[in-house]
């Protein structure tokens, strides 16, 4: 299947750490990434180009706020009926000549894809890119059975044979520049006169997986949304790559997660609109593919759906969470947060990343896990302002902040913890001004030996240091504002209230 | 017992959501559905979206079309052009080579060069062309292998919006492909290459019943070629 | 006209000279300030950090100390924030009936600053003069929880000597966040370099915003840097006239 070669060439990174369940916490994982100056310049780049696209185009929609309201209550409402309508999705869709399956959670999921693909006797795979599948960890399972999978978005070919991960939802190798690209391919497609010409590498991506496009019968794909209706399924890409998955093969298998459901196909006037404005700045992307079940003649005649929950129910179940399942992995919240921007999606060790990240990715681990993502985030709520389907993203961070804390408290060993004693100790503070001033005059007390000749502190012991890394802190005022206003009230004759 | 996954998933969404009630009726739908252009204000908003994507579009009377389209063929530079099996005969210059798909295998689509297909409705707002299959245009894999699309559009397919273009097909079509503009990449260096898998060049021939197309020709940057018989 | 001041923990620990400029300020405008000595804190560090509970314990406070103001400023967009964004679902989750309407009696009451001289007092020109160089930054609570607009800029505008410079990316956070800036400071420290940078390249001798939040965050770095330009609340940019001009203290 896979020689071994000796000099792989990669992307020049060792492969970050994409399962939640053992990826380092969001602080510690950023650091090697902050020193990495190529690749903040290729984020800021890559967000600053969709995010102009995408804000030019929204200026332009006059009814872009309509819309969004629209987009979201849709999102809405198929979550408060989800039973409904995914009973019905499976119902036409299997009339369609599609086969319906479920699966509780990603190994249920791994299972009956292997078990179609063992029915088809299928040694290899072409995929479509789908979140999915990579939350489900679909493709070291396929490797383990001994069937090759061949990932047919460029940009997944591209860390595929670069051994790498995404580091984006929408644009996953924008971290990778044009000449590791080349080294990629020029080795792993045998093409030693290969330039670096983004033109060059592109006709040569799609010369090595044409051959693939003709002669592999089966094909796996995510959705992005799913007919209740009709029972069909809609795919919005840019490459092609898509169509030919969808078309060529005799067996196709489709993974969704059970949010993806939209009522009518009439709905998709609201959500095409929106998608591709957030997603790639376009008014509408290059290729949309509907399908419903299996048209004699025409594609695969073999036609799965695999319903994905994993953890979705969960959250659905939820009052302030559930907003999370509206997502429609546009990305336009990664493309607006200043946090990404810094650290690119493998800080968050998660195939889902930026601020849809940083609370699905949890929720989807049951809140056992990542459980530092909720804290990877000012709480600015920008991704908020740019969300086509208006997920209030800080309102759901801080729920998660404040379900991480109620863990934290029924473990002793976190008591301890300098965080979780000064946020105790502040709130005993906060409980009276007696205690409000006393604490101010300690305050002021130790912080005194810290404080140079210039009333400024340059450095500061435990949590503090945290601080000093990089900012100085002024030293406390010799008196505090109510300090002041007491005397001013005494000397002023005023009538204190 | 052993309960199925199916019905695990079910009941747990069902009891998430019990409490929940909600009406699809009742959904705010403020956005704009129906366009302000008439048709020639589409037909130009069509052609310049076309054109921003880099798809070739001309204009033709009804009664220029079959030489228009042999013209267009025969400038592509291609060899063997497949066909729907619903295409107009008259649209199938006897000076080319056609395929015409009665279950054409892959390789013998891939020795064609271009395909020639109708359409079911444009798009203005986006210059989307709207393929739902049927015998003017084919089965999904002529318009996809391929590497020249000629596609021809009548004005009275033409929409503004996007909710008039479901108002018009409110019923999910079986299949249907939605082009706006060939395929794209911007993922090495967000450095947008076009023509990555499906047709690299894209041509549309807009149908109009008036006697002129001087309104489309006058509007754009670029001069359209419209040659005669 | 009377008012309540909340001057906020922070500022009445670390920034009293913005506290006093408030006085100053409003005093001079003719409004009748009263400070209750019981406020410490809104709860917005407890509620952001994950400890609701405390949070709410300091939203009681919050509710019954003013209950019966008049109205209520404060020199901070992110506090007020706070009473507006996550108060209402503290009180519905954690809060007895009456204190809940309690609670929704006086948020309409309560205004941050820029917002109270706007809409409050209805004034863009406060009588003002500072005759320097001011780069803006648009605190991400005032921008997208208050939608304060351009009230600052209007007010600042009107100030005289006032050059008004506008950062690239101005609407960009600056990286503080709370605690943030301490559980994730390398990534705070990136985010404030950028934002440094937009705002160094205005040429500006001050930079300002309506939370000393951010100002410390971005004047600790200058400071650290050993750059002359200096942080300064947007309250003592307002306070400072012609006869009484602004004195740094530091």
């Amino acid at each position: 299947m896979n020689t071994v070669v000796e000099e792989r060439p990669t992307t020049g990174r060792h492969a970050p750490v994409m399962d939640p369940a053992i990826a380092p916490s969001f602080p510690v994982a950023a650091l090697p990434i902050l020193q990495d100056t190529q690749l903040r310049k290729n984020v800021a780049h890559a967000t600053d180009v969709i995010q102009s696209k995408r804000n030019h185009l929204v200026a332009e929609k006059k009814d872009w706020q309509e819309l969004r309201n629209s987009a979201s209550a849709m999102r809405a409402h198929v979550l408060a009926n989800l039973g409904k309508y995914l009973e019905q999705f499976e119902a036409n869709c299997t009339a369609a000549g599609g086969t319906v399956h479920w699966a509780r959670d990603a190994a249920e999921a791994r299972a009956v894809i292997l078990n179609i693909l063992r029915e088809e006797k299928a040694a290899e795979v072409i995929k479509i890119k789908a979140m999915t599948s990579a939350e489900i960890q679909l493709n070291p399972a396929l490797e383990t059975a001994g069937i090759a999978a061949i990932e047919t978005d460029l940009a997944e070919l591209i860390l595929q044979l670069g051994e790498d991960e995404p580091s984006h939802i929408v644009v996953p190798a924008l971290h990778v520049n044009r000449r590791q690209v080349r080294e990629i391919f020029a080795q792993r497609m045998g093409l030693s006169e290969l330039s670096d010409d983004p033109k060059a590498l592109t006709t040569a991506a799609r010369s090595y997986l044409r051959s693939k496009f003709l002669s592999v019968p089966t094909a796996i794909s995510g959705a992005n949304f799913l007919i209740a209706e009709s029972g069909s399924v809609a795919i919005v890409e840019s490459e092609g790559n898509g169509r030919m998955c969808l078309t060529l093969p005799q067996t196709l298998i489709t993974l969704a997660g059970i949010e993806k459901v939209l009522p009518r196909f009439t709905d998709l006037e609201v959500m095409l609109q929106v998608l591709a404005r957030s997603a790639t700045g376009e008014r509408m992307n290059p290729y949309t593919s509907l399908w419903s079940g299996i048209t004699p003649g025409d594609g695969p005649q073999r036609f799965h759906v695999v319903l994905l929950d994993n953890g979705r129910s969960e959250i659905l179940a939820r009052k302030v969470e559930r907003q999370t399942l509206q997502c429609i992995r546009c990305a336009a919240c990664l493309n607006a947060c200043p946090v990404y921007r810094q650290t690119g999606g493998h800080a968050y060790g998660s195939p889902y990343a930026g601020p849809i990240g940083a609370i699905l990715t949890p929720q989807l681990q049951h809140m056992r896990h990542a459980q530092s993502l909720p804290y990877a985030s000012s709480l600015c709520a920008a991704c908020y302002e740019v969300c086509p389907v208006k997920i209030n993203i800080p309102e759901v961070l801080i729920e998660l902040r404040a379900q991480v804390t109620d863990q934290q408290r029924t473990r002793v060993r976190e008591w301890l913890d300098p965080m979780f004693l000064g946020m105790k100790a502040a709130n005993f503070a906060f409980g009276s001004a007696w205690r409000f001033r006393l604490a101010q005059r300690f305050g002021r007390i130790a912080l005194r030996g810290f404080t140079g000749e210039d009333g400024w502190i340059h450095k500061l012991p435990s949590l503090g240091a945290k601080w000093t890394q990089s900012r100085d802190l002024r030293g406390l005022p010799q008196q505090t504002f109510r300090e002041w206003w007491a005397t001013r009230d005494r000397s002023a004759g005023k009538e204190a209230k | 017992m052993n309960v199925s996954p199916r019905q695990r998933i079910l009941d747990r969404v069902c009891a998430a959501t019990r409490a929940d009630s909600n009406d699809y009726a009742g959904l705010p739908r403020s956005y704009i559905r129906a366009g302000a252009l008439d048709q020639a204000g589409r037909l130009r908003l069509m052609t310049e979206r076309l054109r921003e994507y880099g798809a070739e579009v001309v204009a033709s009377s009804p009664a220029d079309l079959p030489s228009l389209v042999a013209h267009r063929l025969l400038e592509s530079g291609r060899q063997h052009f497949a066909a729907p099996p619903g295409l107009p005969a008259e649209w199938l210059s006897r000076s080319l080579s056609w395929k015409v798909d009665n279950n054409l295998s892959h390789e013998e689509i891939e020795h064609c060069g271009g395909v020639v297909t109708a359409a079911s409705a444009g798009i203005a707002d986006s210059g989307t062309i709207v393929l739902h299959h049927g015998p003017l245009e084919g089965r999904r894999v002529i318009t996809l292998l391929p590497d020249f699309h000629l596609c021809i559009l009548r004005a009275a397919q033409i929409v503004e919006t996007l909710p008039e273009y479901f108002a018009c097909f409110p019923q999910a079509p079986r299949l249907a492909t939605y082009i706006s503009g060939p395929s794209a990449t911007a993922d090495i260096e967000m450095t947008r290459i076009n023509g990555v898998h499906g047709p690299r060049f894209l041509s549309v021939i807009i149908v109009r019943d008036s006697p002129t197309s001087a309104e489309i020709q006058s509007s754009t940057n670029e001069a359209v070629r419209h040659d005669a018989i | 006209m009377r008012a309540s001041l909340f001057i906020t923990c922070y500022n009445d620990t670390l920034f009293p000279e913005t506290g006093r400029a408030v006085v100053r300020l409003l005093e001079r405008l003719g409004v009748e300030l009263d400070f209750h000595t019981a406020q410490t804190c809104c709860g917005q560090m407890h509620a952001n950090t994950g400890f609701r509970a405390e949070a709410f314990s300091q939203a009681k406070r919050f509710v019954r100390i003013y209950r019966d103001a008049e109205s209520v400023v404060i020199p901070s967009s992110s506090c007020v924030a706070m009473m507006r964004d996550q108060y209402p679902g503290l009180f519905a989750e954690l809060g007895a009936e009456s204190l809940r309407n309690d609670f929704h009696a006086l948020l309409p009451r309560v205004y941050e600053l820029s917002e109270f001289l706007n809409d409050r007092l209805g004034l863009e020109d406060v009588g003002a003069f500072f005759p320097h160089r001011v780069a803006y930054h648009a605190s991400c609570h005032g921008l997208r929880s208050l939608h304060v607009g351009d009230r600052p800029i209007r007010l600042l505008n009107k100030v005289r000597g006032f050059d008004l410079a506008l950062p690239a990316n101005l609407d960009r956070c600056c990286g503080f966040g709370g605690t943030f800036s301490i559980k994730n400071a390398e990534v705070s420290s990136a985010m404030l370099e950028a934002k440094l940078a937009d705002v160094l390249a205005t040429g500006a001798e001050y930079f300002t915003a309506l939370d000393n939040s951010c100002l410390m965050h971005l004047g600790g770095a200058l400071h650290r840097q050993n750059n002359p330009m200096r942080a300064i609340h947007i309250a003592e940019i307002l306070a400072s006239t012609a006869d009484h001009p602004y004195e740094a203290t530091t």
